[in-house]
């Protein structure tokens, strides 16, 4: 019986608050993994000051991104070579396929969804991502970059220098 | 005994509704200070609220805005943005930038703090409105003529074609003709001396009112000749007349 109610209760409470609260129940019921993509500027993971590459405890780098009609936020990230990358990225609007040139590595970004995909760059270098799935008129321009450099450069990096290698 | 378990597992679960959120950004992020560019997200309900506005007693508010923007939404001053035919969400958008801080402006701060929602609906609605058709009888700015031919060129490949070696998008796959984003302005009648100081200011990140940074990760990549030519073709009414991009 109470098992019944608290059901109904969270069903009713997800349907009449669609995306509206960001409450732990939604997060209990949907997971952590979906996002709603018109309020990612507002609160949330991926608020544009927690974009882009950041240190783990664990030794390795997570990397936020929004893919938005025409753009990668941020366009380019430097990206430490030998050290494992958790890349977690969603859309703003429409499907998106970053892929990553020479490694063949592909995303397929959903509205509304988080994907995660984990990386490790072994040579330094410059990594184009362009993206692979028709999203509108400004498609054809739609690239970012990783930019892998050795370890010890990146801990030396500012957190505006690491988004900041766009040209 | 069934009574007591029930509320047992009633508790349990709220402890859990409620905890669950705080999980959700992991122990091991460094978190910088939130920084939120804007108030406004296109949910449904915004964009309902925004587009709700009666044209009419909008048409009484705009009085206010006659000054700067022009009896007919054109201004005569080319560093004042034209608001004829203006879509309703940005200048909804803008108004609530300028009220919530998010976009300053010593001039327009205290007019939209003095605007409800709903005002800035009206005037949303009447402004939308407006014609873009020339009239020889307003002191319109626009169009003011390119200072250098060669910016026309320059301007059209960026306008049609971008540049994907930069990720740059064409202007015109969010501001038109070709496509739009909501929350992007047509810029077929815009100021150029206008334009140009809002690009030069999302490029420094003093204007840094745009959702997911769509505006500042662009303005930051072009460069001073770009920047010049595309707010003198915007400016010349070039924007959406379909400069082929030749090699001229």
């Amino acid at each position: 019986m109470a098992l019944v109610s608290i059901t109904l209760i969270c069903t009713w409470l997800t349907v009449r608050f669609p995306f509206e609260v960001e409450s732990g129940i939604e997060h209990l019921l949907i997971g952590p993994n979906r996002v709603n993509p018109q309020t990612l500027h507002l609160h949330g993971e991926f608020v544009e000051s927690n974009l882009g590459p950041v240190e783990d405890s664990g030794g390795g780098v997570t990397v936020r991104m929004i893919a938005e009609q025409y753009l990668f936020v941020p366009q380019c990230v430097v990206v430490p070579t030998g050290v494992p990358i958790r890349l977690r990225m969603t859309s703003a609007d429409v499907v998106h396929k970053p892929t990553i040139s020479e490694t063949g590595e592909e995303l397929k970004v959903v509205p509304g969804y988080v994907v995660e995909s984990h990386l490790q760059f072994e040579r330094a270098g410059e990594y184009q991502m362009p993206c692979r799935e028709f999203c509108g008129p400004g498609h054809y321009t739609m690239r970012s970059r990783l930019l892998a450099v050795p370890v010890e450069q990146f801990r030396r990096l500012s957190r505006e220098a690491r988004m900041g290698c766009a040209k | 005994m069934k009574r007591q378990i029930g509320f047992a597992v009633l508790t349990l679960a709220t402890f859990l509704c409620l905890s669950a959120g705080a999980d959700v950004m992991g122990s091991d992020v460094a978190e910088p200070p939130v920084r939120i560019p804007s108030n406004v997200a296109w949910t449904a309900r915004t964009i309902a609220l925004a587009s709700s506005g009666n044209a009419l007693r909008g048409l009484l508010i705009a009085r206010r805005c006659d000054r700067c923007h022009g009896r007919e939404g054109f201004s005569s001053s080319p560093s004042v943005p034209n608001l004829a035919a203006m879509d309703r969400l940005v200048v909804w958008k803008q108004l609530d930038d300028f009220r919530s801080g998010k976009r300053s402006s010593p001039v327009m701060q205290p007019i939209a703090n003095s605007l409800s929602l709903e005002d800035s609906a009206d005037v949303a609605a009447y402004y939308w409105m407006m014609p873009i058709s020339p009239d020889p009888q307003d002191d319109r700015a626009f169009p003011q003529p390119l200072s250098d031919p060669k910016h026309e060129a320059l301007a059209g490949r960026l306008i049609n074609a971008g540049d994907g070696s930069r990720g740059l998008p064409p202007c015109q796959a969010c501001h038109g003709p070709i496509g739009s984003v909501t929350g992007a302005p047509s810029l077929a009648t815009q100021n150029g001396t206008y334009l140009l100081e809002q690009i030069e200011a999302f490029a420094s990140g003093r204007r840094a009112n745009d959702i997911n940074m769509r505006m500042r990760s662009i303005a930051r990549q072009l460069t001073e000749e770009e920047k010049h030519a595309l707010a003198e073709s915007y400016g010349a009414g070039l924007g959406e007349s379909s400069v082929a991009p030749s090699g001229k």
